[in-house]
C-alpha cells in the first residue's frame, strides 16, 4: 500500500518535475554553456572562456540598459510598495462593499499583460490620449510621457502601479494578521490613528513588506513587456531595459552567446541585490515570533 | 486536445505548425512533396500570397505548399526556426539576416540554378544579393521605391496643385513646405502660418516623412550628393553639411513649420502608425512618403490617392530595392522543388501582386519593354501617372537602399543609427549636433559594403 502511494505520489508530481527539469533546469545548463562560446544562431558555438563577460565592461549598452533598469527599479518598486499599501489599508477598513471594492482594485491585475500595454499606449498618447486630455483640461500643459527621452521611463514607473494588485492582497494578508490586541493597547495608551499605525501596523507588516520588496526587485529588474511592445527600447535608448537589450542581441542580432552571458550575468545581479536585501533586512524586520525560528 | 493545439495556445503557433508540416513531409507517401512557403505582410499581401502558392499548387501536381504567414517579429520567429532545424524551404528573409545566413551557409547558392531559370538570370543588378564571388543567396523579394503619396480630395480642399509625377518637375524641398503649410489644419481650421495655431490639436498634417525608416530619407540624401557610407564602405558620412541639411530639414517640418507629427502622434494604438492608406482615406495626413507597396492597400480601401515622385535637392533620387530577401534555404529534402518555387514566387507571368500593385518586378524588361510595362500596369489598379511617376522613376532615378548593401547593418541600426534618427525626431537637439556625435560611432562600426558582382 505504502510502495503504491508512493509511485503514484511520484507519478502525480512527474509532470511538474519533468517540466522544471525540461523547461528549466535544462535551459539554464545549456545558457551556461552558450555564454562560454561565441555562438550566434546559425552557426556553431566553439568555446571563448570568459569572452563574454569582459566584453561587457566595454559595451556602452550594457551599462545604459543597467542604468535604465535600476533607475526604473528604484522607482517603481517603492511606488508599488506604498501605493498598494495604503490601498490594502483602506481596504481593511470595514466599509460598506468591501467585497466590491475589493474585486475592483484586484482587477487590473487581471488584464493581460499586453492588452495592459495597449490600453497605456493610449492612455500616453500625446494628442489624445487620457493623461494629456485630462491635463488639458484643468489648463495644464500635457507631456510626451513615453515619446520623449526625459520622461519615458518616469511615464513607465507610474504605469507599473496599475498592476498592483497581487502586492496589495499579500498586503491584505498581512494586516489582517496583526493582533488585535495590540491596537487596543495604544488606545488605552491614548494613541491615535497615526500612533497605530506608527507604532503597530507598520513594525508588524515588515515582514510583509520586505516579502513584497523582494519580489518587487526580482520582479522588475527583468521589466520587458513595455519596452518590447510601447517603445522598442526608445527614444534614443531612454527605456533600453536589461531584459530588452538581452532579448534583442539574442533574436533580432542572433548573438546567442553574449546573449546569455548578458542573462547570467542578470542572474546573478539580481542574487546580490537580493542577498544585500536580506542582509539589510536584519536591521528592520521584526519578526514577533523571532525566537522560535 | 491534440498537442497542436496546445502549441497554439501556447502563442506558439508558427512554431506548432512547422513542426507538424516536418512531420508531415517526413511520413509523405506516395511521392508527394511538401514545401513550406514563410512570409511576412499585410492581410491583403497575406490573401495574395495564398493565391499566388495555389496557382503554383496548380501547375505543379504532386506538391503541396504551406504557407506559413508570419506578421509580426519575422526575424524573431525565423531566428527560433534556424536554432532548432525547423527551417521552412522557401521565403521572404529580412535583408540583413540574409546575409548572415548566406554565409553560415543555411541558404542555397542560387548561381548554379540561373542558367536553368533565364528570368532569374535577367534581374537589375540591384536585386542580387551576394555573399561572395559566385554566391548568390537571394534576391530582394520584388523591387520597391519610395514615392509621395497624397490624398486628391484634401489637396483639392486646400486648392493646391498635386505634386508632380515625373522626376524631371519633381518639387524642390521649399515647393514641399510651402505645399504642407496649406495642407496643414487644427481643429479650428487653422494654418501653422496664422496666429492661433494649436500644434497640440492638429486635424491633418500636410505631410509625413519618416526620419527613422531609412529608406524614406535615402533618396533625399543622395539627391543632395552624399551617401550613407564612403566608396570603401568604412566611413559614415552623416555628419557631413549635405546630410545633416536632410536631416535638419525633416527635424524642422515637425518643430519648426509644425506641418509633420511628431513621434507617437499618428499612433492610433501605441508605435502602431495606421497604414498610408488609413492616414489619406482619413486624412489625417494629406501627403506622405512610402513605398510603392501601399498600391494594392490603396486599392483595397479605396482610397482617392495621387501618386508623385519625391522632392529633390540636386538630381531627383529614390531608393529602390525597399524589400525583404527571398532565398531558398538550405538543407530540405526538395532543393529542386524549392528553387523551382523560388523562381515562381515572384514571376509576373504567373504571380498577381505585381498587377495588384503590391510588387515592382525585378527583371529588368518590365521597365522598358512596352508590351511587358503594360502587362502589369495596364490596369484599373495603377493609375494613369504610374508610368511616369514609377516605372520611369524607380528605372532612371534609383538608387538601391544602404541598408541592404552596408554590412554589419542589423547592429549599427539598432546600436547607434536608430536611436541617434529617433532623438532627431524627438526635436530636442538640432539634427546636426546628434549626427556628429553618432558618425563616428557607425564609422567604428563599419566592415564595408556588401559584395557585388555581375550575373
Amino acid at each position: 500500500m505504502r510502495r503504491l502511494e508512493t509511485r503514484w505520489g511520484i507519478l502525480m508530481a512527474l509532470p511538474a518535475i519533468l517540466g522544471f527539469v525540461i523547461f528549466t533546469i535544462g535551459p539554464m545548463v545549456a545558457s551556461a554553456w552558450f555564454s562560454l562560446t561565441d555562438w550566434t544562431i546559425g552557426g556553431s558555438p566553439s568555446f571563448v572562456g570568459l569572452d563574454n563577460y569582459t566584453a561587457m565592461a566595454h559595451d556602452e549598452l550594457f551599462w545604459k540598459s543597467l542604468g535604465t533598469t535600476t533607475y526604473y527599479t528604484l522607482g517603481a518598486v517603492p511606488l508599488v510598495l506604498i501605493v498598494s499599501f495604503a490601498v490594502a489599508m483602506l481596504l481593511n477598513e470595514k466599509v460598506r462593499g468591501l467585497a466590491v471594492w475589493r474585486t475592483i482594485f484586484y482587477l487590473p491585475t487581471l488584464v493581460p499583460a499586453i492588452a495592459n500595454v495597449v490600453l497605456w499606449i493610449w492612455i500616453f498618447n500625446p494628442d489624445f490620449g487620457l493623461l494629456n486630455s485630462l491635463l488639458r483640461q484643468g489648463g495644464l500643459p500635457g507631456s510626451q510621457w513615453i515619446y520623449a527621452e526625459s520622461t519615458a521611463v518616469p511615464s513607465l514607473i507610474i504605469m507599473s502601479t496599475w498592476g498592483f494588485g497581487n502586492t496589495m492582497v499579500i498586503f491584505l494578508a498581512g494586516l489582517q494578521g496583526v493582533p488585535r490586541h495590540l491596537y487596543e493597547a495604544v488606545s488605552i495608551d491614548g494613541g491615535g490613528a497615526w500612533r497605530r499605525f506608527w507604532h503597530v501596523t507598520l513594525p508588524m507588516m515588515t515582514p510583509t513588506i520586505f516579502y513584497n520588496l523582494v519580489v518587487g526587485v526580482v520582479g522588475t529588474f527583468q521589466v520587458f513587456n513595455q519596452a518590447y511592445v510601447m517603445t522598442e527600447g526608445g527614444p534614443n535608448h531612454a527605456t533600453l531595459f536589461y531584459v530588452y537589450y538581452l532579448f534583442r542581441k539574442a533574436f533580432t542580432e542572433s548573438e546567442m552567446g553574449y546573449a546569455s552571458a548578458l542573462a547570467w550575468t542578470l542572474f546573478m545581479i539580481i542574487m546580490v541585490v537580493t542577498f544585500l536585501i536580506f542582509r539589510n533586512a536584519r536591521r528592520w524586520v521584526y519578526y514577533e515570533m523571532a525566537g522560535a525560528r | 486536445m491534440r498537442r497542436r493545439d496546445l502549441f497554439k495556445l501556447g502563442g506558439l503557433a508558427a512554431l506548432g505548425a512547422s513542426t507538424a508540416a516536418c512531420g508531415g513531409s517526413g511520413s509523405g507517401s506516395g511521392g508527394d512533396v511538401e514545401l513550406q512557403f514563410m512570409y511576412w505582410g499585410s492581410t491583403f499581401e497575406k490573401a495574395a500570397v495564398e493565391r499566388m502558392l495555389k496557382q503554383y499548387e496548380q501547375k505543379h501536381p504532386g506538391v503541396r505548399v504551406k504557407p506559413l504567414y508570419t506578421p509580426d517579429e519575422y526575424d524573431v520567429k525565423l531566428n527560433t526556426l534556424v536554432a532548432s532545424n525547423r527551417l521552412p524551404d522557401v521565403g521572404y528573409v529580412p535583408l540583413a539576416m540574409s546575409f548572415r545566413l548566406g554565409e553560415q551557409g543555411k541558404l542555397v547558392n542560387l548561381h548554379p540554378y540561373l542558367k536553368k531559370y533565364p528570368q532569374l538570370a535577367g534581374y537589375l543588378p540591384d536585386a542580387y544579393l551576394w555573399t561572395g564571388q559566385d554566391n548568390l543567396h537571394g534576391v530582394a523579394t520584388a523591387n520597391e521605391i519610395e514615392l509621395l503619396w497624397y490624398s486628391k480630395s484634401a489637396l483639392a480642399a486646400a486648392g493646391v496643385a498635386p505634386p508632380p509625377a515625373d522626376a524631371a518637375s519633381a518639387w524642390t524641398w521649399d515647393q514641399l513646405v510651402e505645399t504642407a503649410y496649406k495642407l496643414t489644419v487644427d481643429q479650428n481650421g487653422k494654418h501653422p502660418d496664422e496666429p492661433g495655431f494649436d500644434p497640440k490639436q492638429v486635424r491633418q498634417f500636410g505631410i509625413s516623412s519618416s526620419i527613422t525608416y531609412g529608406a524614406a530619407w535615402y533618396g533625399f540624401l543622395r539627391s543632395n550628393g552624399v551617401d550613407f557610407a564612403d566608396e570603401a564602405g568604412k566611413k559614415c558620412l552623416l555628419d557631413t553639411p549635405e546630410a545633416v541639411e536632410v536631416f535638419q530639414n525633416l527635424q524642422d517640418l515637425i518643430y519648426k513649420h509644425r506641418v509633420a507629427p511628431g513621434p507617437g502622434q499618428l499612433a492610433a494604438t501605441g508605435d502602431d502608425v495606421p497604414g498610408t492608406n488609413i492616414l489619406l482615406k482619413t486624412k489625417r495626413v494629406a501627403m506622405v512618403v512610402d513605398g510603392h507597396w501601399s498600391l494594392l492597400d490603396m486599392n483595397e480601401s479605396k482610397v482617392d490617392y495621387g501618386i508623385g515622385v519625391l522632392p529633390k535637392y540636386a538630381e531627383p533620387y529614390t531608393s529602390t530595392q525597399v524589400a525583404g530577401a527571398s532565398a531558398v534555404f538550405a538543407g530540405g529534402k526538395h532543393e529542386q522543388e524549392a528553387v523551382e518555387l523560388f523562381a515562381f514566387h515572384n514571376d509576373p507571368r504567373y504571380v498577381d501582386l505585381f498587377a495588384n500593385g503590391l510588387w515592382m518586378p525585378q527583371e529588368k524588361k518590365y521597365y522598358e519593354d512596352q508590351a511587358a510595362v503594360d502587362s502589369w500596369t495596364k490596369n484599373d489598379l495603377h493609375p494613369p501617372e504610374f508610368r511616369t511617376a514609377v516605372v520611369d522613376y524607380a528605372r532612371d532615378h534609383g538608387v538601391p537602399v544602404f541598408g541592404n548593401r552596408v554590412k554589419n547593418m542589423s547592429s549599427i541600426s539598432s546600436d547607434v543609427l536608430t536611436p541617434a534618427l529617433q532623438e532627431i525626431e524627438t526635436g530636442k537637439r538640432p539634427a546636426g549636433e546628434i549626427l556628429k556625435a553618432a558618425a563616428p560611432k557607425i564609422s567604428s562600426m563599419l566592415q564595408g559594403w556588401q559584395h557585388t558582382q555581375d550575373v
